[in-house]
């Protein structure tokens, strides 16, 4: 008898870009996590000194007025280094020096994954006992570390490899943030999350120069961008029908709701409609050498749809920042990295605010991308997750936690 | 106690949730996204309590009506929400429907309404299960353990996860049955769950006395099974409604793989709890 299969339902594949996206967050805050518990449960480390803490030292005998004056020139210090290296990177994004730009990421990424990638390991080999020697170590560590770069910066390797290592070093970056004193850790997030909202937004701001200046010369931007692998179609001649879309997209200007019914692949149309393009741009900030490395991160971006020409046009949207044709999103590693120093601060608490913090980074990142899709244009990604997350953090700490602990300690549930 | 005890207390816990998950939600990225808004409007909701009860706490842990009146309240409270969820995901519904009719694909099937039901409760379980269990969890990977004095026969850790396991059921089928009732419009199946919540809250209550866990985490269990064999029998008559309405039907029926796929989707996880 004749199989009755019914046709795939609506559910299947709704909203599979934004799950894409959320794995990697999800595993960057959950390794974080599990670094922060394993390794500072052991014994306090101490406070590495580094640009971050140049203006004020947190001591444990300081009143709260001064641990909080202290926090705040110390994150004012931070915000204005990143600005001025943001500058110095659109000015060299100016000057076509992309090439010293990308000679340069990949020694900052050989240089998180080498330096900082051997410290943890060799924090983890302390603490687990591991029986590994000198030469074995430097040489498994010197090929993880060239592989890294090789992997983040030549597009011919397994998507699933580039993935993996853009996680590890904003795990390794986020972990490094963790280990600032604490009340500079929460007033740093919150001053970065408004310097990225400045930054994007403003007309002077320099990621929106950044930004703009790609854009106008169809390039792309030298950035270390976290991209989700891109939702693959099912139905036949998907391809060719997409590239249609966007050029008629283009000419006609039609709105999401018309483009859609040109096509009937669900998966481009979803991506139509939640402005697939992202381009992200990279924030170099210059640190000292010995102690840190460069910092990137970049805002949640769209990709503008209108331009001059449709055929320029089209090949910005297939080639340029973005994975124009099929739609996937493109997160800063900036991005995971601050969401991931979020999590395992809250972790250096409890595991209570953990959960909280996770499922707050979660919403605000939900609520960023349907704003993308609202306003189509360059977004940051820090503000409304960090707000949320400082937010839910604070009020679990003091609220949350007192009414659990009472209820469950006295086996009363609901 | 270990690492492997605390492992184990959080798998008590969340082990059935987390086969429904594999087995269920995580292949449609839409029931994973329900799952994450619905464990977010609870502990929104948990948070907006704990505000109000915050001035009254810690209470006095030798007379037991302040607590009743603390879970009557919340229990109220996170059924006034569950009926904003429900407005809310009526719209939601009505959005995709207008959606697949714009891009030519089917409408929501009952099955489908059936499994966002499904995730949302299985949000509010893994909420309650994650803060009211697993949070309190760290001590457990440690060399110790824990006892409540008046629960004095097992760890503390041990009575919590089960609790929890119990509650996960109950959130979990709940959903299932409350937003049925609320779309037949079937006033049993409304009544049905905020009374089996507030009787479940009230249990725990027995709790307080001196050895009380031994009769009221049973009687738990029984509000639980009691839970799920409503919802079972509700999801079977729907399904069988719901058959009978189409001409697909003789097909369905005589067709196993089809039956299978019904059963699958829906009917196994259940049992499977």
């Amino acid at each position: 008898m004749a199989q009755n299969q019914r046709p795939k339902s609506l559910l299947d594949s709704l909203g599979e870009e934004i799950i894409r996206i959320l794995t990697p967050v999800s595993i960057c805050m959950l390794l974080v996590v599990l670094l922060v518990s394993i390794l500072n449960s052991s014994s306090s480390l101490s406070v590495t000194s580094s640009i971050a803490t140049i203006a004020y030292s947190e001591t444990g005998s300081d009143s709260s007025w001064d641990k909080f004056i202290g926090a705040l020139l110390n994150s004012l210090v931070f915000v204005a280094v990143v600005t001025v290296a943001t500058f110095i990177l659109v000015l060299f994004f100016y000057l076509k020096c992309s090439k010293f730009l990308k000679i340069y990421m990949g020694f900052s990424s050989f240089v998180v994954l080498g330096f900082m990638g051997g410290e943890i390991a060799l924090f983890l080999i302390e603490e687990f006992s591991v029986p590994v020697d000198c030469i074995t170590f430097l040489v498994l560590l010197f090929n993880f570390a060239v592989i890294g770069v090789l992997a983040v910066f030549m597009s011919k390797m397994p998507i699933i490899v580039t993935q993996g290592y853009l996680v590890l070093i904003g795990m390794l970056v986020a972990y490094w943030f963790t280990l600032l004193p604490e009340w500079t850790t929460w007033v740093l997030l919150v001053a970065l999350a408004l310097y990225d909202l400045a930054a994007v937004l403003l007309p002077v701001g320099p990621l929106r120069l950044l930004v703009e200046l790609a854009m106008s010369r169809d390039e792309d931007i030298p950035a270390l961008v976290y991209e989700a692998r891109p939702v693959t179609h099912h139905d036949s001649a998907s391809r060719p029908v997409q590239r249609r879309i966007w050029r008629e997209r283009q000419n006609a200007r039609l709105d999401s709701e018309d483009s859609s019914s040109l096509n009937s692949d669900l998966n481009s149309t979803v991506s139509i409609v939640q402005s697939s393009h992202n381009g992200a741009r990279a924030r170099v900030e210059e640190g000292q050498v010995s102690e840190r490395d460069a910092e990137l991160s970049a805002p949640l971006i769209d990709h503008r749809m209108d331009a001059q020409d449709g055929m320029s046009t089209e090949s910005l949207m297939l080639e340029g920042m973005g994975l124009g044709s099929s739609g996937a999103i493109k997160l800063g590693l900036g991005d995971f990295i601050f969401y991931s120093v979020l999590v395992g601060r809250a972790a250096m608490y409890d595991f209570m605010t953990v959960y909280a913090c996770y499922l707050a980074i979660v919403a605000g990142l939900g609520i960023t991308l349907m704003l993308l899709a609202l306003y189509q244009k360059a977004l940051p990604a820090l503000p409304v997750s960090i707000a949320l997350g400082v937010l839910f953090y604070f009020l679990t700490r003091f609220l949350l936690e007192v009414f659990i602990v009472q209820c469950s300690l006295n086996l009363l549930m609901f | 106690m270990t690492v492997a005890a605390g492992i184990g207390y959080a798998l008590v816990a969340l082990g059935p949730s987390l086969s429904l998950f594999i087995a269920v939600i995580s292949k449609k990225p839409f029931l994973i996204l329900t799952l994450l808004s619905s464990t977010l409007v609870w502990l929104i909701s948990l948070i907006i309590l704990s505000g109000i009860w915050r001035a009254f706490l810690p209470l006095n842990s030798t007379t037991w009506w302040p607590f009743a009146i603390l879970i009557f309240t919340s229990i109220a409270f996170q059924e006034g929400l569950r009926l904003l969820f429900w407005k809310v995901y009526k719209r939601l519904e009505d959005i995709l429907d207008a959606f697949a009719d714009r891009v030519s694909k089917p409408r929501l099937y009952l099955t489908d309404k059936m499994q966002i039901a499904l995730a949302g409760g299985l949000g509010h379980g893994v909420a309650h299960a994650v803060f009211f269990c697993l949070s309190l969890l760290t001590p457990a990977f440690g060399p110790a353990t824990y006892f409540v004095d008046r629960c004095s026969q097992i760890p503390f850790f041990l009575v919590s996860a089960i609790i929890a396991l119990a509650f996960v059921t109950v959130h979990t089928f709940s959903m299932v049955i409350a937003f049925n009732g609320y779309a037949e419009g079937n006033k049993v199946d409304q009544l049905f769950v905020p009374s089996v919540h507030l009787a479940a809250g009230m249990m725990t209550l027995i709790n307080f006395a001196y050895g009380g866990c031994i009769i009221g985490i049973p009687l738990l269990f029984l509000m639980a099974i009691l839970t799920v064999m409503h919802c079972g029998r509700m999801v079977w008559r729907r399904l069988g409604e719901n058959q009978r309405q189409f001409a697909t039907t003789k097909t369905i029926l005589s067709n196993p793989r089809l039956a299978a796929y019904y059963m699958r989707m829906f009917v196994m996880p259940i049992v499977v709890v």
